[in-house]
């Protein structure tokens, strides 16, 4: 029996049920069994990327605490997931104790994408969408955890679908956090880009593991009434033909 | 002595700014060094390979530079003998113009291949002048020498052909590698605006990596300090894309090199 | 300038910048050509881009023990008949080279092009001595005559055109109008050979030196660094004090490291070896050859073990052809010597943290930069770094928290994540308390505060009024049902 417990960062919590939806969708399809702690919070990665790292720890201990008894956690965001594996560790450099259950969690935290194809081996998840495809790498995800085949591996197998790669698919498309306020313009004209790569790609969706990026090249698309369907991963692969069990 | 107090104090900082207490110098010099005297294997295997190439290594070396050296607008041009250098020389100067001024004239190195190719007697044709960068600096004083170098620095910069020869030619990166002596003066191939070299195919080496492990672990190679106080590699001629990123040969340096391997 | 008035400004200029379609038109040229062309030059080396790895341990072991290099770099150039100078500040490297040219009576210097010249503001202080200087590469050059700031390390006037250069070129030298690359080329080449011909002293940089044989080498492709330190009398060459490597074996990892990051190539064009003058039989080069190795903050930055790391840069510049931010703002807008992120990282730290904040504020820790450093340097740990140091402030480096506002909000936030009730209840009241903005298509258009700047140019989702965390339940017992 397959279980995960699942991670569902703040974004996808607050602003984006529907994609945490998806995934629950999607693992009862793959027979993979659930709990979701609710107790669970934020990674403390906005704080962190700031520079406040004793206020990012308060944040890590209660995500230690929360899902350390759990075997296999599971998240649809690579940058907390990297936020996790990586930065924590770190971030306990002077508290010996707590860097080695950091370690210890870290090890069981994985991405969606990376838990679906390198723990379980998945390669047919039933899902079938009607369209064409692009996939935007989100930096944090491809360069920090090295996933970068697997969401392709994934699309590959949805039936119906059409994937196409957009021109610079790893080039940041600006969201950066805190960074996206801070320096509005600049931001703006790298999603700008992201978007001119996204439309002339020809696909009518695009589609990312971390909504993150995804809410900002969404934002921009409604802003500037661009008719892009923007999907997380999960979306995609829970996705079926109408009628299907 | 001023530099080496000064020396002193910038080395103190640099231990303290590393953290370092005791003075153990000696120690982490012999760990960070390797020594010229004693090559690991893979040194040694270095020196055997390139010792011990035959004919048919070197005709694949000189395939490799041909190929590596056409992005570079370097024009390798494999020949049966000196005299052929010679004659192509002759039909260079006749096809070409100087760039600056308009009075042919060729300046040359002092060197056994280089002089072999007798440019005076093959360009007395034409009419054209070569000359020798090179001095005689013995028992000169200094008025006479600076004299001397004025005169030979004149003919480098009226000649528009410079014609040199080379210490080695590194095929993967089609390189030009210079040591420089009294009789090879640095700029007869740097101050004309074509530059004309000639080597033996023997003195081809593979990269970079066979040129470090041959000037410093190959006893007959090595200078005594491991390099001379100066050495140039040239790779094609002078090139710049600083306007646009449009590429333009002829920046400052010469605007086409010619490179005559010579086979037999 | 103070640190509020060094934000307007980094703001404006990226701004305009961001405006400017000559510069972003050259900028992506730079990018999507030379960045990508780097990139696959890793990928062909024998070794592949795992060298990065080992050059990456090499520069570290070097920056770690850079007293025993030095010393061994000093004594070897003294042997090839060089003279080598240490100088603490830029002033005492500035009155060296200064000091110099006053013992050889110059009164024209021809410059090969260097940062480090930049960094120690070398050229206004010769100027004010009525010393002519010239730069010679002709990026440098174009820049000179413009009276402007190189905007990239390798392709110091990669924000002008072709008629931008015509023009100048018609202004300041005389000559009839052209915007041709080539002929615009055999100009400079012209005016500046005769600059080469009559310098009294030639000035460089140094990419990379190597201590074992006491040199240190230049590279150009054009061949001014070659000029500038074959003709003129004297030759003095100024390096950063960690532009170092013990061995020829390192160095040849590093050298074509340093050549593929910087131009895509196998090899720089024009490489030059030099260690000391020749002696009176040679007939040309310099008769005096000067090493000045340079600290001016580097050692301050040695000891801080969190940004050690960034001495092991060989400002190849690989990482401004891949980062996104500086693929948008240019090289001007970090109105610093170093742009793109090894300016970010090196910036703060030379020029004071609070004085430089937005340059690694700035940035959106992508990572593309650590992706394409040719020696695989963590970028974006430095850059986190110095957020953190910039967000409680650090007295060593005399840093002031960077804003009171800032951290009480991330302090608020820290205690919402520790306290799961209290999270959910703040949560569940913006999500009601967001009803007031306006919206359109189902997102919002406008938000006050730090909301602003995003909502500048995009919509914003607005947070569910049914939040993930109140629907698993109902989720998760359907499948327990079927």
């Amino acid at each position: 029996m397959t279980h995960a417990t699942l991670f569902i960062q703040c974004i996808v919590d607050g602003m984006y049920p529907e994609v945490g939806e998806a995934m629950v969708k999607l693992f009862q399809r793959l027979d993979i069994t659930m709990d979701y702690p609710e107790n669970q919070t934020c990674c403390g990665q906005p704080s962190f990327n700031s520079g406040y790292r004793k206020e990012a720890a308060k944040a890590a201990k209660h995500y230690i605490e929360t899902f350390e008894d759990a075997e296999t956690i599971v998240c649809p965001s690579g940058s907390c997931v990297s936020m996790v594996r990586h930065h924590y560790p770190e971030l306990f450099e002077n508290e010996p104790a707590w860097k080695n259950r950091a370690i210890d969690v870290g090890k069981r935290t994985f991405e969606l994408t990376e838990y679906l194809i390198d723990v379980l081996k998945i390669e047919n998840t039933d899902a079938y969408y009607d369209g064409t495809i692009t996939y935007h790498d989100s930096c944090h995800l491809k360069r920090y955890l090295g996933v970068a085949a697997q969401p392709r591996a994934l699309i590959n197998q949805v039936k119906g679908a059409t994937f196409v790669e957009m021109k610079d698919s790893d080039t940041c498309c600006g969201f950066g956090g805190a960074f996206s306020t801070k320096y509005p313009d600049i931001s703006t004209a790298m999603v700008k880009e992201k978007v001119k790569n996204i439309l002339d790609s020809g696909a009518d969706a695009v589609v990312g593991c971390d909504m993150g990026c995804l809410m900002n090249i969404k934002g921009y698309l409604n802003r500037h009434n661009l008719n892009v369907r923007v999907m997380h991963i999960a979306q995609l692969l829970a996705g079926q033909k109408a009628g299907a069990v | 002595m001023q530099a080496n107090t000064n020396e002193t104090q910038f080395m103190a900082t640099l231990r303290a700014a590393l953290g370092i207490k005791q003075d153990n110098a000696e120690k982490r010099a012999a760990q960070i060094f390797t020594s010229p005297n004693d090559p690991n294997p893979e040194q040694t295997g270095i020196v055997e390979t390139i010792k011990s190439r035959q004919g048919k290594d070197y005709m694949g070396l000189i395939d490799h530079l041909c190929r590596e050296a056409v992005p570079l607008k370097l024009n390798v041009i494999p020949v049966k003998d000196e005299a052929q250098v010679s004659k192509a020389i002759v039909e260079l100067v006749k096809e070409t113009e100087p760039e600056w001024g308009t009075k042919k004239s060729v300046v040359q190195w002092d060197h056994p291949l280089v002089n072999a190719l007798d440019l005076k007697t093959a360009l007395k044709g034409q009419n054209v002048p070569v000359h020798t960068a090179v001095f005689d600096s013995a028992g000169m004083d200094n008025i006479k020498r600076s004299k001397a170098k004025e005169r030979v620095r004149q003919q480098m910069i009226d000649s528009y052909i410079g014609v040199t020869s080379a210490d080695f030619c590194l095929a993967d990166t089609a390189t030009l590698v210079m040591r420089s002596r009294p009789k090879e003066a640095r700029a007869v191939s740097l101050l004309p605006a074509i530059h004309v070299a000639v080597i033996r195919k023997e003195q081809i080496l593979t990269n970079l990596k066979e040129l470090y492990t041959l000037l410093k672990y190959d006893p007959d190679t090595r200078d005594p300090g491991v390099l001379p106080h100066h050495m140039t590699m040239i790779s094609g001629p002078s090139k710049t894309a600083d306007i646009e990123l449009v590429m333009v040969h002829g920046a400052h340096g010469p605007r086409a090199l010619y490179l005559y391997v010579i086979t037999e | 300038m103070n640190h509020d008035t060094a934000t307007k400004k980094y703001v404006q200029n990226s701004a305009l910048a961001i405006k400017d379609e000559i510069l972003q038109s050259a900028l992506n040229k730079i990018q999507s050509g030379l960045g990508k062309a780097t990139a696959l030059s890793y990928q062909n080396l024998d070794e592949g881009p795992p060298l990065r790895l080992k050059a990456h341990e090499i520069r570290e072991k070097t920056i770690n023990n850079l007293d025993v290099v030095l010393t061994r770099l000093a004594a070897k150039v003294r042997d090839n008949g060089g003279k080598v100078y240490f100088a603490r500040t830029d002033k005492q490297a500035v009155d060296y080279c200064l000091k110099v040219a006053q013992q050889h009576h110059v009164k024209q210097v021809v410059k090969g092009k260097s940062m480090v010249t930049e960094e120690i503001g070398l050229n206004p202080a010769f100027e004010a001595k009525g010393i002519e200087v010239n730069e010679t590469d002709l990026g440098e050059y174009i820049v000179q005559l413009a009276g402007e700031k190189p905007s990239h390390i390798i392709a110091p006037a990669a924000h002008k055109t072709r008629q931008q250069v015509g023009r100048l070129f018609e202004q300041k030298l005389g000559v009839p109008y052209t915007e041709d690359p080539p002929e615009l080329t055999r100009i400079a080449r012209k005016a500046l050979r005769e600059k080469f011909l009559t310098a009294d002293m030639g000035i460089s940089g140094c990419n990379l030196a190597c201590a074992e044989t006491g040199h240190m080498t230049v590279v150009s492709n054009e061949g001014n660094i070659r000029m500038s330190t074959t003709l003129p009398k004297v030759h003095v060459a100024i390096m950063g004090m960690e532009r170092v490597v013990p061995n020829l074996e390192d160095h040849d990892i590093l050298f074509r490291l340093l050549s593929r990051g910087a131009a895509a190539q196998k090899l720089g064009g024009y490489v030059s070896y030099i260690g000391g003058p020749g002696g009176p039989e040679f007939p040309d080069g310099p008769e005096e050859f000067h090493l000045v190795i340079l600290d001016n903050g580097r050692s301050r930055i040695l000891a801080d073990p969190k940004f050690r790391e960034i001495l092991c840069c060989i400002r190849c510049s690989a990482c401004l052809n891949a980062c996104p931010v500086y693929g948008k703002i240019g090289g001007h807008a970090y109105d610093s010597t170093y742009c793109g992120p090894i300016g970010a990282v090196l910036t703060p730290l030379m020029e004071g943290m609070n004085q430089a904040k937005d340059l690694c504020l700035g940035e959106s820790l992508c990572g593309a930069c650590k992706q394409a450093c040719s020696v695989n340097i963590d970028l974006p740990r430095m850059l986190l770094e110095l957020r953190y140091r910039l967000a409680y402030g650090d007295d060593q480096w005399e840093t002031k928290p960077v804003s009171v506002v800032e951290k009480t909000i991330h302090q608020a936030w820290a205690l919402l994540a520790g306290h799961p009730a209290l999270y959910r209840a703040v949560l569940t009241t913006f999500a009601l308390g967001q009803k007031i903005f306006p919206t359109s298509k189902g997102m919002i258009t406008k938000m006050p505060g730090p909301g602003a700047g995003w909502t500048k140019s995009r919509d914003i989702q607005p947070l569910s009024q049914t939040p993930f965390r109140k629907r698993f339940k109902k989720l998760n017992a359907q499948k327990a049902d079927r």
